[in-house]
């Protein structure tokens, strides 16, 4: 009974042994995610206005952010972080320079990588200012004034063009589409917001450059943002009756302006944009497709002839968001400092600085090649040409990138 | 203990604390947090010199902001002024603009709605000016002041390294707008403002000059306002028409002492720490418990000041003497009662 009893009965140190092989067993072989830690996230800030004058641009920013970060993740985060995954950190500048001040004190303190932001200039140059202090590499998605990258701050970084760069390639394309149609048009009319960086440059600009460029400027009309009537500008556009109209404001003021002319009937040989608000908006086509038909625009825009574009775009629009330059922007911001990130093999501010600055990043779908930042500015980025062509946006130069011929003048 | 004596305790073991918090705090973000709301502080205690104490409603304080904003800009950006020195311009600026709105508006006698709208207007007015102005002002682009990168010279170009610069450089400021207005409280200017403020017509019957008070307190008003405007630039160094005569700081600077309480020395600090706790509050819950819902976090704010508008009138300096009112007549009572 005794021996019976022994015989089936485990001995405390075979237990022990068993024990222990199995663990061990199991921890290589059957649970390596448990028992190996997680690897921590990398924390990265977004900050956009989402609230404010300017809350419609910053939320499609923010869903742009938002989408990229996703992707990553679903793509197995940072590799080379044994695939980290990276953690948003959103912040709301409010439409104010201020409380984005506030934003980058508060993402510094939980210990972010890297912030993308602002969409506005006048906040991200206040952002970019702060983020300096701390040593935080800063990412600028949208915001086109060239003061941004001109302050020698060497965490600052612009993927997208600037103004310059945007008004010089603007002005050449709309020389060469009118020399190529026959110099149909001679005079034109600027119209422009003025209560901000971006239309008040831009108007500058415009002005020099069409006009020494041999085009009549007939004249420079501002107006604030917001601005609620158009009546009397476009009473003042029919009494000029210049060839060109180029306007250049914020998306609402833009779809005004279009809707007023329109019901007014006042026709131009053509509507140039140069960073249009709505003029390569698929909201302002879907909404109000007669007034938006031949207007052209020189802006932010994807290569259409690499497919991934159109993966973003159709996740956009499953998202029931329209496929806006603020979207593919902030999208690209973000990928590119994941792409430092995963080059810096770090979460330190300064070796992904310095990643960011030798970055030759390809794997993007905007048309600017390879990335090669010269104080902080992208050198091959430029804008494309795009024209509302019935139920699309067709990009109409450079030639490299058309998937549609230019139509100009339009129609009578 | 006397009551006197426990405030002065108070006030006391604050102003320690105020002097320390740097040391305390280490976190940059709540050092930003403070900077904000002793510069709110400071743009309020502007407004309450003559809209608390003089009862004269301003809804374009903006105007004397952007003023000062856009002299310390202009003076550094394109003459290379020393910040130090254009300060003192910028407050004359103030001045200058607050003496030409104040002649204008008490010399024909506009009061109540009709002065708060000409402020309004001014305001406006200026802001159509700056844009317009691109000579000068740069118009919409706005002016971008040259950052020091030096360390050595960040003082000298009042452009601190770290917030703990900043942090003192507002406190000091906010000290001294509380002392100006504790000693003109006590002053005979201060009974005039006052005097005026409860009844004009009869105050000028036992002899105050209410149009000299009245450009006395809006000129006081339009240079410490001038000064916050300075503040604005040397710490964000970016200065465009709608930052400085737009709506927002005429909005920032009026609801402050009203939430605080008008016509008291502690009223526009006390609405600022309140206003600036109660948004970080409504941000944090809101993105705690609905994550990336841009604006929710303002609805409850909103909430919370319609509240306070509803409920305290007097604001918080009203509700914290009501209850030390109560207090010492609870305790009166039971005296008589013992001694009965």
């Amino acid at each position: 009974m005794t021996k019976k009893t022994r015989k089936s009965q485990i001995s405390r140190r075979t237990f022990v042994a068993g024990a222990g092989t199995a663990a061990v067993a199991t921890g290589v072989i059957g649970f390596p995610a448990v028992l190996r830690a997680a690897p921590q996230p990398v924390n990265l800030g977004i900050i956009h206005p989402v609230t404010g004058f300017l809350q419609q641009a910053g939320a499609q920013c923010r869903f742009g952010a938002m989408l990229a970060v996703a992707d990553i993740n679903a793509d197995g985060g940072i590799r080379s972080l044994d695939g980290a995954k990276v953690r948003a950190q959103l912040g709301d500048a409010q439409s104010k320079a201020e409380i984005g001040v506030a934003e980058v004190e508060k993402l510094n303190e939980r210990g972010v990588s890297a912030i993308v932001g602002c969409f506005a200039s006048g906040i991200s140059i206040a952002t970019t200012q702060a983020a300096a202090k701390h040593g935080i590499p800063h990412v600028v998605d949208v915001g086109v004034s060239d003061k941004i990258v001109q302050r020698g701050l060497k965490n600052t970084f612009r993927f997208g063009p600037g103004f310059g760069k945007i008004v010089k390639v603007g002005t050449e394309r709309l020389i060469e589409i009118n020399e190529k149609a026959g110099k149909p048009t001679k005079s034109l009319l600027i119209v422009h917001e003025n209560s901000t960086p971006f239309g008040s440059g831009m108007a500058k600009l415009l002005t020099k450059g069409l006009g020494d460029a041999g085009f009549d400027v007939m004249d420079a009309l501002a107006h604030p943002t917001p601005n609620r009537d158009f009546n009397n500008i476009v009473l003042k556009i029919k009494a000029a009756n210049p060839d060109l109209v180029v306007p250049s404001m914020y998306y609402n003021e833009y779809v005004l302006f279009a809707r007023t002319l329109e019901r007014q009937k006042v026709k131009p040989k053509a509507i140039y944009s140069v960073l249009g608000g709505a003029a390569s908006q698929y909201k302002f086509l879907k909404e109000f497709p007669t007034a938006a038909q031949y207007i052209m625009d020189c802006n932010h825009w994807y290569n259409p002839k690499n497919s991934d574009a159109f993966r973003v775009r159709a996740a956009t629009e499953k998202a029931g968001k329209f496929y806006s330059y603020e979207v593919f922007t902030a999208y690209h911001a973000v990928k590119l400092v994941a792409d430092a990130i995963e080059r810096a093999k770090s979460r330190d501010r300064a070796a992904i600085i310095d990643a960011l600055a030798s970055s030759t990043w390809a794997g993007h779908f905007m048309p600017y090649g390879p990335t090669k930042f010269v104080n902080g500015q992208n050198q091959g980025a430029q804008p494309l040409n795009t024209q509302i062509l019935g139920d699309e946006i067709e990009v109409i130069a450079p030639e490299e990138y058309a998937t549609a011929k230019a139509v100009f003048p339009r129609p009578a | 203990m006397t009551g006197t004596m426990g405030w002065r305790i108070f006030w006391l073991v604050l102003g320690a604390l105020a002097i320390v918090a740097p040391w305390i705090i280490t976190s940059g973000f709540w050092i930003n947090f403070l900077i904000l709301t002793l510069f709110l502080a400071f743009l309020g205690q502007g407004w309450n010199i003559m809209g608390g104490y003089g009862g004269q409603f301003s809804f374009g304080h903006a105007v004397f902001f952007g003023t000062g904003a856009y002299i310390q800009a202009i003076l550094q950006s394109k003459f290379g002024w020393n910040p130090w020195l254009t300060l003192w311009f910028a407050m004359a600026g103030g001045v200058l603009v607050a003496a030409f709105i104040g002649y204008l508006s008490f010399r024909y006698g506009l009061r109540g709605s009709y002065f708060a709208l000409i402020t309004l207007a001014f305001a406006e007015a200026f802001r159509v000016l700056a844009t317009a102005a691109e000579g000068v002002t740069e118009g919409g682009k706005g002016i971008l002041i040259a950052l020091n990168q030096d360390p050595e010279r960040s003082f000298a170009m009042m452009q601190f390294a770290t917030g703990t610069g900043y942090y003192y450089f507002i406190l000091i400021l906010t000290v001294l707008s509380l002392v100006v207005v504790w000693a003109m409280e006590r002053s005979r200017f201060g009974a005039q403002l006052v005097a005026v403020r409860e009844n004009e017509d009869a105050a000028e019957a036992i002899g105050v000059n209410a149009f000299r008070v009245k450009m006395g307190a809006i000129c006081l008003s339009g240079a410490m306002t001038a000064l916050g405007g300075v503040f604005y630039v040397q710490k964000f160094l970016l200065m465009d028409p709608n930052i400085a005569y737009g709506p927002t700081k005429s909005v920032e600077a009026l609801v402050v002492p009203i939430i605080g309480g008008m016509g008291t020395v502690f009223g526009p600090l006390l609405g600022s720490a309140f206003l600036h706790t109660m948004g970080e509050i409504t941000k944090e819950a809101t993105q705690f418990f609905w994550q990336d819902r841009p604006g929710l976090d303002l609805i409850f704010y909103g909430v919370i000041l319609v509240l306070v508008l509803a409920f305290l009138p007097n604001g918080l300096v009203g509700l914290i003497k009501g209850q030390w009112r109560g207090r010492r007549q609870g305790r009166a009572a039971e005296r008589k009662k013992a001694v009965a």
